[in-house]
């Protein structure tokens, strides 16, 4: 085998290995789109996705609780991790002693290694009790069952994700930017604030990038947590019902029900197109932070 | 070279995406995975659904096995939907159904049998405030229909007729597709999607969520409204008893709620409405052959012995025998 044919060969297999995966996700959106299809060749989307009456033996499927309850428990995970998980990966890299950073991230490792029934159980045990407790003093009758509930189980969840990216990237701002900065009399907090986070911005949005897209697809902690009721939520206290929950609640009516399979292939779609946008709304915020830094 | 690239990148695109959407589309093999000869049993069964009929079923396994060594059954549970879903599109060859079978399940070619019975039960925290009123007066049908269905916002005060206590009702439902939720609804005229309330993942996930929560009110099936050693509720739940004829208080012949034993009997009887009581029934993806025939066979002849041990009810004897005749 000449070399030249070696290199040849390595390029294609690499390249064909690339394009399975890039295909698969392809792949897989035909496949919900015509799955989906009986469905919205009765109503329209536009219908599916606003109409909030969700009554699947009488044939109504509206999508919009679902919808929104996707959003807020992934943005209220996100409103309560990412300060956290700015704030402590700044200090892991920039504060600490480096041997509490080499304490720290295998601790973070094993964070992200708990499967998602452990954190939904200690969600049940632990914070529904305590969620309920809360609302009781801000005077709702919550279950406790809540966006809240969801929304917190959630942010743990994406932490340690996050907080990794962060810290490499934080990592790779580099050393001689730091000590110019201190050189000139800023202090640590300064430098950190002015030189290092604005450095690293576009590695922060894209970690807070992927941490959103898990929180988005999480499915069975938040489940076991958030109440299922397919209302729009009005508070951080009632119960909602996100797309993922949906999917796996309902998964066992699919051949009793006429056309419920078609309405959970496009929640599932539904799903995917949320991820989708929010992807490419962050690469072209993205694009527009590098050109302004550049 | 660009061209052959290109036309190489085109093929393989074309190649994953007709591969998943054959995937996505094909119609998984049905029957089961029956291997070897009916004399000397050999081969798996898997079977999945109801939790009403997980602890059960594991019992008849474990039976099952011991009796024909070269077989074995895999039991996993995940509400009678998912059983149902299951056998149907084949991922297993029984699924437990703890509920009516649909329509729709039976047109898609659905094949069962009733093996034994139980019943869905209201259940309350043992720390309710009117706890003691509750064991004493009861709640009758168009109460619970009131909370479930019509989604009233009653206090416990309302429900027990003491205006004093004005704790809201805290309603709670299963979130997963199963039996309990759609015979409870049954007993109300409605289906499970018709069932208003915090909506939670299982069995003892529903009993949890109302032990903890003094003011909650659910449903749990037998065995998992009463603790199989003591034969009493499980600690931290009361079984809130029903008000057949709604006089506003539990008379002798409606109260059987103390001991799962006392609430066996109220069952087979038929005191105990049915719905909320039910048969509990086996799905096969049309009539079973082989391994999984045997097995049932098996289920409704000598299975029937661990039933009462296992906490069940067994059903009368002329359903049994139908169910035979059914399997041939």
């Amino acid at each position: 085998m000449t070399r030249q044919l070696r290199d040849r060969l390595s390029a294609v297999g690499m390249g064909s290995a690339a394009l399975f995966c890039v295909a698969l996700a392809a792949s897989i959106a035909v496949a919900l789109v015509l799955r989906s299809r009986p469905m919205l060749a009765e109503s329209s989307v536009t219908r599916l996705l606003t109409s909030s009456s969700w009554r699947p033996l009488a044939g109504e499927f509206g999508f919009f609780p679902f919808i929104v309850g996707t959003l807020c428990v992934s943005g209220l995970a996100m409103a309560l991790g990412i300060p956290v998980c700015l704030l402590s990966s700044l200090y892991l890299t920039e504060y600490a002693h480096s041997h509490l950073r080499s304490v720290a991230r295998p601790v973070l490792d094993l964070l992200a290694a708990i499967p998602p029934v452990v954190f939904g159980l200690w969600g049940v045990l632990a914070l529904v009790p305590l969620v309920q407790k809360l609302g009781a003093r801000f005077g709702s009758a919550t279950t406790g069952y809540s966006v809240l509930a969801g929304g917190i189980v959630l942010a743990i969840m994406v932490f340690p994700i996050i907080i990794a990216v962060m810290q490499e990237v934080l990592l790779k701002v580099p050393l001689e930017a730091r000590e110019a900065s201190l050189a000139l009399g800023a202090t640590r907090w300064q430098t950190t604030k002015h030189v290092v986070v604005r450095a690293a911005y576009p590695g922060i949005i894209a970690a807070i990038v992927l941490g959103f897209s898990r929180a988005l697809g999480e499915t069975m902690a938040v489940l076991m947590v958030v109440g299922n009721v397919p209302t729009v939520p009005r508070s951080v206290f009632d119960p909602a019902y996100p797309l993922p929950a949906l999917i796996a609640n309902n998964y066992g009516e699919m051949m009793s029900i006429p056309r419920y399979d078609s309405a959970l292939m496009f929640a599932a779609l539904i799903l995917m197109a949320l991820v989708l946008i929010f992807n490419i709304g962050a690469i072209v915020a993205l694009r527009g932070i590098e050109r302004k830094l550049a | 070279m660009k061209s052959v690239r290109a036309r190489v990148f085109l093929v393989l695109v074309t190649a994953v995406v007709a591969f998943g959407i054959a995937m996505s589309l094909r119609v998984p093999p049905s029957g089961a995975t029956t291997r070897g000869a009916r004399s000397a049993l050999r081969g798996t069964i898997r079977v999945s659904g109801a939790w009403a009929l997980y602890p059960m079923m594991v019992v008849w396994a474990e039976e099952f096995r011991k009796a024909n060594p070269g077989v074995q059954v895999d039991v996993s549970a995940g509400g009678a939907g998912k059983g149902a879903t299951d056998a149907l599109g084949g991922m297993v060859e029984i699924g437990m159904v703890s509920r009516d079978i649909h329509p729709e399940e039976a047109k898609k070619g659905g094949f069962w049998i009733p093996v034994v019975k139980d019943a869905v039960l209201p259940a309350a925290s043992a720390a309710n405030p009117v706890a003691k009123e509750l064991a004493t007066r009861g709640v009758a049908r168009k109460t619970f229909s009131a909370l479930w269905v019509e989604g009233k916002p009653l206090t416990w005060g309302d429900v027990v007729g003491k205006p004093k206590v004005k704790e809201a009702v805290r309603v709670y439902t299963r979130s997963d597709a199963c039996g309990a939720a759609d015979t409870w609804a049954k007993y109300l005229g409605k289906r499970q999607e018709d069932l208003k309330g915090v909506a939670v993942y299982g069995d003892p996930g529903l009993a949890q969520a109302v032990q903890r929560d003094k003011f909650g009110i659910g449903y749990n099936n037998l065995n998992y409204a009463y603790d199989a050693r003591t034969g009493k509720p499980v600690a931290g739940l009361v079984m809130i008893p029903i008000d057949i004829n709604g006089d506003g208080k539990i008379s002798k012949s409606e109260s059987f709620y103390r001991t799962r034993a006392e609430m066996k009997k109220a069952i087979a009887s038929g005191a105990y409405p049915s719905p909320p009581a039910r048969d509990l029934n086996l799905l096969t993806k049309g009539k079973p052959t082989g391994l999984t025939r045997e097995f049932l066979l098996w289920i409704l002849r000598d299975g029937q012995r661990y039933v009462d041990r296992a906490g069940y009810i067994e059903l009368p004897k002329p359903k049994l025998d139908a169910a035979k005749k059914k399997l041939g």
